[in-house]
């Protein structure tokens, strides 16, 4: 929590100084009679929401089962690549400035992604008896984001066509992890098919705050006052999205072989939104005059 | 710009992300150790930390050739993971626990299969490697104990029916050897057979010494599951606490400081914990007429649970820490404030597939290493190792 209140108070004070700096550079009574200046700076305010995919990709990791007599790559977790959709919805806060915008724009991220592993056991004494147990896990990951963006528009017509990078710092909201345990039984006496109801388990000890760059592709359309954006990003993690300390913490996973492998967290989202300009020359004046 | 570029980075730098390294890593850290053959089946009887920092264990295994369990040693290392496995002959079965540490070596008791189930010694080394075995004599080999380098042995001579408490070195060399017997007939001597089968009651054989120097015992004596107290040498024992024949007596014994013990005890199914009580080593009692053996009962166990008793100092606590199965099926720890015997808080291990506790031991980080079994795909028998950080514990008992 000190951690969130540490960005909160830190990203303030970068708004405070970049209203410093526009102190500095005019005012609206110089920007009234000089439209030209006036416009080299605004301020957007908007909202946008969207869809998201996720992949991770595992640096170290980790199994509880711990074979004796087979390799430990069966262990493996074998995780699916931007399979499962997710959701998101932004705040966004754009300082624009001489053809660059500045942007903060606070998050509610939630991720899914799954990963699955096969066990096998052999009678030795009759290998066609045998019993397969498959693990399917979907986990789901709510994140608060406050990712610091820098676009820049390619064009300056009505369509604009956009690049923005930027860098984020996510905070654990809530995690839950869904394990589907299904058996393939060929040793009592016939094939039976076991699959057993979902396993749901708070998972929130299991991750942690990490933090990352962005990067993406956009186009906002001006429509009267106001600007619609639809907007790509692809997000990546540089730090670990697992809290390595609770890794074997929670007993229902661990119980069933599962431990959370250090983690890079992948997203491509995809958000649609409106943004709104704060500061108007006069009520006929439209935002896109420039 | 730039103030705005320092603050975000700065940021960035106190974000402080959460990263593995190698000591959270043996710190904290759940293991099961799987086998894909259908049929195999261990059971863990013991683990010991090595110098090294990894995890040396003991178990049986099944034999398909014996109706008693062979044994199986186990190698990790300080991250818990697989380094090797030793099946040991099928001339080593029904080994007993603990591994006994002496001069940088590991021992264990186990019995023959044949040739009157003789009481043998094996000598391991820190890497899980069998050095020798040495024929010890007598039969039935049922708890042992580390004196001070020298192992005090507990076992069941079956031709003159007594529980016989030995002095051996890890030479092998019985010293000293004093047996009582276990009433006549063969209704006790049953019991006897199938707890080594293990087709039976598992009975929490255990012999010991007090901190004051008194050899006890906790086995048969006289038709009953005693608390015997023994001088090594007198034929009648200096003192008794009955238990109800089989039915009722001491499920683990920790001596604490003069007269005073940590104990478990079952009576017809049901277990009471007491974590603090003084047994005099003289005079004859019984277990059911004495309130101070009343103890705290814990519906939550198993009937007849098994339970381990150990002393830890952690987080500069000194606690009597109980181990023991639980009715759902998971390891339930209980800690005990060793001076006052207050209730320090619990813990519970595992989940989803049964698990059964074997061992707790200290270690060398001022943590805790549980050992049990667990049943993976809830019907393969395997050993399973919890460490747990002192960090974790603190968090558990306060």
């Amino acid at each position: 929590m000190r951690k969130l209140y540490l960005i909160v108070i830190l990203l303030s004070l970068s708004l405070g100084a970049l209203a410093q700096e526009k102190k500095r550079n005019g005012s609206f009574n110089t920007a009234k009679t000089n439209p030209n200046q006036f416009l080299q700076q605004q301020w957007w305010l908007g909202f946008k929401a969207g869809v998201n995919v996720a992949q991770v990709d595992p640096s170290k990791r980790y199994s509880i089962l711990t074979p004796t007599n087979y390799s430990s790559s069966v262990t493996d977790k074998q995780y699916d690549a931007f399979k499962e959709l997710g959701l998101q919805t932004t705040i966004e806060i754009t300082y624009y400035y001489k053809g660059f915008y500045f942007s903060v724009q606070p998050s509610y991220i939630s991720s899914n992604f799954t990963y699955s592993n096969q066990l096998e056991w052999v009678n030795s004494t009759n290998i066609s008896e045998t019993l397969t147990q498959t693990y399917k896990q979907n986990q789901k990951i709510e994140y608060a984001d406050l990712p610091f963006l820098i676009k820049y528009d390619i064009t300056g017509s009505k369509l604009r066509p956009f690049v923005q990078v930027g860098v984020f710092y996510s905070i654990l909201l809530n995690a839950v992890k869904t394990v589907d345990v299904s058996s393939l039984d060929v040793a009592s006496g016939g094939t039976n098919t076991i699959n057993s109801p979902p396993l749901i388990v708070g998972s929130k000890d299991l991750f942690s705050n990490y933090w990352g760059v962005i990067a993406g592709v956009g186009v906002s359309y001006q429509l009267g006052n106001v600007r619609l954006v639809l907007d790509a990003t692809y997000r990546q993690s540089l730090s670990n999205i697992a809290n390595p300390q609770n890794r074997f913490s929670n007993d229902r996973l661990s119980g069933i072989g599962d431990a959370q492998d250090d983690l890079n967290l992948k997203n491509i989202m995809v958000s649609a939104g409106v943004l709104f300009p704060m500061r108007y020359l006069s009520s006929s004046f439209k935002s896109n005059d420039r | 710009m730039n103030k705005l570029f320092s603050i975000f980075l700065l940021a960035l730098v106190f974000s402080c992300a959460e990263e593995s390294d190698p000591a959270t890593d043996k710190a904290n850290f759940t293991r099961i150790y799987d086998n894909n053959k259908f049929d195999g089946s261990y059971y863990p009887i013991d683990a010991k930390q090595t110098p090294d920092g990894g995890y040396l264990i003991l178990a049986g295994r099944r034999l398909a050739a014996s109706n008693f369990n062979g044994a199986y040693l186990l190698k990790t290392d300080e991250l818990g993971a697989f380094v090797s496995e030793l099946e040991l002959p099928s001339s080593i079965v029904a080994p007993i626990g603990p591994l006994l540490e002496t001069g940088g070596k590991y021992y264990f008791f186990s019995m023959t299969p044949t040739n009157n189930y003789q009481t043998q010694l094996s000598e391991v080394d820190a890497t899980g490697a069998l050095s020798k075995t040495t024929l010890v004599g007598g039969s039935y080999p049922s708890a042992a104990f580390n004196d001070n380098g020298n192992f005090l042995l507990l076992r069941y001579d079956n031709f003159s029916q007594q529980s016989i408490v030995s002095i051996v070195n890890p030479a092998g060399s019985v010293s000293k050897s004093i047996g009582y017997t276990i009433g006549a007939g063969d209704g006790v001597e049953e019991k006897f057979i199938t707890h080594f089968l293990r087709t039976g009651r598992q009975f929490p054989f255990q012999v010991g010494k007090t901190t004051g120097g008194q050899y006890f015992f906790n086995g048969f004596y006289n038709y009953t599951f005693s608390l015997v107290f023994t001088d090594l040498t007198a034929t009648t024992p200096i003192g008794v606490v009955q238990g109800q024949q089989a039915d009722g007596g001491f499920s683990g014994i920790l001596p604490l400081d003069g007269n005073r013990f940590a104990t478990a005890r079952f009576n017809f199914g049901d277990n009471y914990l007491i974590p603090s009580v003084t047994i005099s080593p003289t005079g004859i009692s019984s277990i059911v007429n004495r309130k101070d053996l009343e103890g705290n009962n814990l519906p939550e166990l198993t009937t007849n649970a098994v339970v381990k008793i150990v002393s830890v100092s952690t987080n500069g606590k000194d606690m009597v820490l109980y181990g023991s199965n639980t009715r759902s099926k998971q390891i339930a720890l209980l800690a005990y404030d060793k001076a006052t015997g207050k209730f320090l808080g619990s813990r519970y291990l595992g989940f989803s597939n049964p698990f059964e506790i074997a061992s707790i031991s200290s270690t060398l980080d001022g943590g805790l290493a549980v050992c049990g079994t667990t049943f993976v795909a809830g019907r393969f028998p395997r050993i399973c190792l919890f460490k747990i950080s002192k960090e974790e514990l603190g968090k558990s008992f306060k």
